[in-house]
């Protein structure tokens, strides 16, 4: 096992307290007031939006969403919009997280004790229990699991007018491909980045027979286009080279946002928000908070994550579908709130904790089946080093793998209070009947 | 008026009033109030009169409209049921933003998305399968259909929500490229040297069947036309050279004939004689199709010469229009330089 540990701090102030001979570090009051301020920009309504690139955040709409019904709980200084806005212009294509890591772990540091990098750029931000177990034995260690990889294409082939073919890194589905603009990640021969806008091009429709015209665009049919003549496509651009798609997140009614990487990047969003809470909480359990690599070209990144952690149990978050006019029975869930998986992979026990928790905190929380696979870090996760109790939350969106995922924004800060109760009631003990 | 502020404002055909406003104040700043009036379907027609008598009377006209949505109903969870207006592939929809309704000084246009079935919850067949207009939705966010039709009543526009944004050597990527290329190179072109009556047409409904072009030619009736246009480059991706039907950054193109129209062969000949002693950058449309006002300029009323000068465009009538700057400029240099020679 090779862990990298990488120092703590960054920079950023922070405050030790001591509580029950633990140490821990919380955000100083000037930085959230900074950040808030940064995150509360105006909205500049009928003004040009920026350009579609990574490189311009552009004007949102900030969203202040109700945490508990009741209101008791307050809200966290996290503004989700412009969380998830910044989260989705960070490049991390599958098993190319190295930038993301960095940045998720500046965005840990201020809420952890001790973050890390595994070799396969998991990030992994540890908690210390602030409290002594029950019993003054073992304190539970639990693995909090979103992943922060993305789906994104590859540069297949350059063709002789210098537009490019593409390959698929996780599923991209073609249907959303074409007159989308994307970010080639060129370099050049110093390999100093060289990031070019492109746009998604489709064989003309004037070359399409009657049967091809019905068809929808297959990734094959469609090329990107960069603007350049072949030769200097070919100085900046390489077989091999990523492809990102573009598309900022944008604020729509009812606090809901639609953008790119909120799978699984809004889940992570959760963990920040839980982290956030746990500030103010009492817990006896080690909470890690693990950013996962490589979960949408088959869940591998979780695999480590697992192992390093050696956790207790789990609780793995990831999107789920919300349901569109053209859903099956009994594929969805609401948008509105969370949902809690039951099915083979989950420990059943956990479940009926989890359920219960959100009953006790006034959380809503519905339920949905994954009769054999989860598609998600669980899968992973459930058969980690001897065996690890999972349960899994699910964040429900719709659109999935598209541009335009769209969810709720307080769904995902309720979910981060079930997070953070969840594991702040962990406690010794919290297995004696697992599995009696 | 920059050709950034002129993409990204909006105007679906029949609801132009967004860039008639603007073409309009140019064009009184340039000739004063009496030359400018709007014709029966909302066509901006400026006159700059002859400076000397015997010379033909030339239009000169770009179109303003845009392709665009139409809102029609809600559903009951709150989406927005909607049609195209004008020719747009139902396949360049899915997982776009657009922007729904109009932005005014006292109400914003909203935010809205265009989204589809996961790839996950796909079957096969719905994979092969286009999804037709009448099967996609626009998400604004709203709750329910009340809330929906609150804010968007049927009968709202929605246009594409893409940021102008040059990118690659002189390249640029915005909406309605078609045809507001053309009007920012007629507004360009309110100083150029011609003795003759010279007649600014910005038309209206264009991608509506050339509809306001029919008017507006009725009403000038024009010896000769020029139409500055947008036309379907498909010059990527491995298309056999003859399929191209023009490139991106080899000038203006100039259409022998198209869908709707034969160009004026005197015209044709003279623009093509024109480009090669000026060096202007130009090329000859090299496949039938398409159409635009020059077929509706040519047979109204008594009937008019035309010609089209189409700046070469990918993606047209998609949120991504593509097209290049040299041939931009190209467009607006042929049309000056042809100018004096008639």
């Amino acid at each position: 096992m090779v862990r990298r540990v990488v120092k703590q701090g960054g920079g950023t102030p922070i405050r030790k307290a001591q509580i029950a001979g633990f140490s821990r570090a919380t955000v100083s009051a000037n930085v959230a007031l900074s950040r808030l301020d940064e995150y509360n920009r105006p909205v500049v309504f009928g003004k040009t939006t920026p350009a579609d690139s990574a490189a311009q955040p552009s004007d949102i709409r900030a969203v202040r969403a109700i945490g508990d019904p009741t209101g008791k709980e307050g809200v966290t200084d996290m503004d989700i919009l412009t969380y998830l806005q910044e989260a989705s212009t960070q490049f991390g294509p599958s098993g190319h997280e190295y930038a993301i890591a960095e940045w998720y772990k500046k965005r840990f540091e201020p809420l952890c004790d001790t973050v890390t990098i595994d070799p396969l750029f998991n990030v992994l931000a540890t908690l210390k229990p602030t409290v002594k177990p029950a019993r003054g034995g073992h304190a539970p260690r639990i693995l909090l699991c979103a992943h922060m990889d993305e789906i994104a294409l590859m540069v297949a082939d350059i063709l002789k007018d210098g537009s490019l073919r593409m390959g698929n890194v996780g599923g991209v589905d073609p249907r959303i491909l074409p007159a989308a603009t994307v970010t080639v990640h060129g370099h050049t021969v110093a390999g100093k980045p060289a990031p070019l806008c492109g746009v998604v091009g489709a064989k003309a429709p004037h070359l399409l027979n009657d049967e091809e015209q019905k068809q929808n665009y297959k990734r094959e049919d469609l090329y990107v286009d960069l603007g350049l003549p072949v030769e200097k496509v070919k100085k900046l651009v390489h077989v091999g080279d990523l492809i990102t798609l573009n598309g900022r997140t944008v604020g729509l009614q009812n606090g809901r946002a639609a953008g790119k990487t909120m799978d699984d990047r809004a889940c992570i969003g959760v963990m920040l928000e839980a982290a956030e809470r746990l500030q103010k909480m009492q817990h006896a359990s080690e909470i890690v908070f693990a950013c996962t690599a490589q979960e949408e070209v088959g869940i591998r990144g979780a695999k480590t994550a697992a192992f390093n952690v050696d956790p207790d149990l789990a609780v793995i978050m990831d999107v789920s579908h919300a349901p569109i006019p053209a859903s099956r029975p009994d594929t969805t869930v609401p948008l509105d709130a969370p949902a809690a998986t039951y099915g083979p992979r989950i420990q059943y026990k956990l479940l009926a904790r989890l359920l219960d928790t959100a009953k006790q905190h006034g959380i809503a929380l519905n339920t949905e089946q994954a009769e054999s696979y989860t598609g998600t870090d669980t899968d992973a996760v459930q058969i980690g080093r001897a065996g690890i109790p999972c349960v899994l939350i699910d964040l429900p969106l719709k659109y999935m793998h598209t541009t335009v995922e769209l969810l709720d924004t307080n769904a995902l800060r309720e979910c981060g209070r079930l997070v953070a109760h969840f594991t702040a009631e962990i406690d010794e003990g919290w297995d004696d009947e697992l599995w009696i | 008026m920059d050709l950034k502020t002129l993409c990204e404002t909006q105007g679906v055909s029949g609801r132009e009033e967004p860039v008639r406003r603007m073409v309009y104040q140019e064009c009184v700043k340039a000739f004063g109030m009496d030359a400018v009036t709007f014709d029966g379907l909302g066509s901006v027609l400026a006159v700059r009169a002859a400076k000397k008598p015997g010379k033909p009377r030339v239009m000169l006209a770009a179109h303003m409209d845009e392709v665009g949505l139409l809102i029609v109903s809600a559903t009951d969870d709150g989406l927005l049921r909607f049609r195209a207006i004008g020719g747009i592939d139902a396949r360049v929809l899915v997982s776009k933003r657009v922007r729904v309704g109009y932005d005014t000084p006292e109400k914003p246009s909203l935010q809205g998305v265009i989204g589809a079935m996961a790839i996950h919850q796909q079957t096969p067949e719905d994979r092969k399968a286009v999804l037709p207009i009448d099967q996609l939705y626009i998400d604004i966010g709203a709750k329910d259909k009340a809330e929906a039709e609150k804010l968007a009543p049927a009968g709202t526009l929605v246009t594409f929500d893409t940021p102008f944004t040059p990118f690659g050597e002189n390249c640029l990527l915005a909406k309605a490229l078609d045809d507001r290329a053309g009007v920012y190179n007629l507004l360009r072109l309110l100083d150029a040297p011609y003795d003759g009556e010279l007649i600014f047409a910005f038309t209206s409904l264009e991608e509506n069947g050339c509809r306001g072009a029919t008017a507006a030619g009725y009403r000038v009736q024009p010896d000769i036309a020029l139409v500055l246009e947008t036309t379907s480059a498909n010059d990527l991706g491995e298309t056999p050279e003859a399929l191209q039907v023009c490139r991106v950054g080899e000038g203006v193109c100039v259409s022998f004939m198209d869908g709707t129209s034969i160009g004026d062969a005197e015209l044709y000949r003279a623009l093509l004689a024109v480009a090669k002693e000026k060096r202007i950058p130009c090329q000859v449309k090299q496949f039938v199709s398409g159409g635009n006002d020059a077929g509706a300029l040519q047979r109204s009323g008594a009937g008019s010469r035309t010609i089209a000068l189409s700046i070469p465009c990918r993606n047209l009538h998609s949120p991504a229009t593509v097209c290049s700057l040299t041939d931009v400029d190209a467009q607006e240099a042929l049309t000056r330089a042809c100018l004096i020679t008639l």
